[in-house]
């Protein structure tokens, strides 16, 4: 796979409300095309607020996830830029990538892409200044690591 | 050297850590092996140091006597080479 996320899974948004919104928005690509059940949002704000905010995993960034279950149909991606940034737990936010696991195997190439990905800072800093689907798709494709 | 990555359910978060600590080790020339699990299988895990959020580092305070190390940011190199110094100098 070239492309780690589906142009039609990535969303620009000026703000949100809070949190919440921000991973229901992030994940409604993933419900729209069946990869991932509605409780699937739930299970990750819950595990979010149980757990404390460590799937903001660099400055500006978060990966949420939620336990591997029935509720995950189709491992993958899907990617949302808030403009204006947004608090999750005492972390200031702009990058939001929701991660549907099926199980705990076949994403794990997918994240070590993404690992080395967010190593570097100023690739998340690329992602949060693109203002478009078409940016944000430029962006990925030429940041994102090759084989 | 054993190190243990954990999050809550050790499939997403724990493993961008473990290749963050990967990465980081190999820039320090320091050799070590990493494993990623949940918060439930880190408490009777075998290993020499925990790398962990402020969170779980609580959660486990007192219930393992594995050394614990808090990380912030699970992608961020620099802080995790920090602990990485801080865990080889302590077992040198």
């Amino acid at each position: 796979m070239i492309e780690p996320i589906q142009r039609k899974h990535m969303q620009v948004v000026d703000r949100v409300k809070d949190y919440k919104e921000a991973i229901t928005q992030a994940a409604s690509p993933l419900v729209k095309d069946d990869y991932i059940r509605e409780t699937y949002i739930a299970q990750m704000i819950e595990s979010l607020e149980t757990h404390g905010p460590y799937i903001v995993l660099a400055d500006d960034f978060a990966l949420p996830h939620a336990r591997p279950s029935s509720a995950v149909k189709k491992t993958g991606l899907s990617l949302l830029v808030v403009a204006e940034g947004v608090d999750v737990l005492g972390h200031n936010v702009h990058v939001f990538m929701v991660l549907a696991a099926k199980d705990s195997t076949t994403h794990v190439t997918l994240l070590g892409k993404l690992a080395e990905f967010l190593m570097e800072k100023e690739n998340i800093q690329a992602l949060k200044e693109c203002s478009t689907i078409e940016a944000l798709d430029t962006t990925l494709q030429e940041r994102w690591p090759h084989p | 050297m054993k190190i243990l990555a954990v999050c809550g359910f050790g499939v997403g978060s724990s493993l961008i850590l473990k290749m963050t600590i990967v990465k980081a080790l190999k820039e320090l020339n320091l050799d070590a092996e990493v494993v990623n699990t949940d918060i439930t299988d880190a408490k009777s895990y075998q290993a020499d140091a925990i790398f962990t959020s402020p969170q779980f580092v609580s959660d486990l305070q007192g219930n393992v006597k594995v050394p614990l190390y808090p990380i912030q940011r699970y992608s961020d190199k620099e802080e995790i080479k920090t602990q990485i110094k801080a865990l080889f100098q302590s077992k040198s």
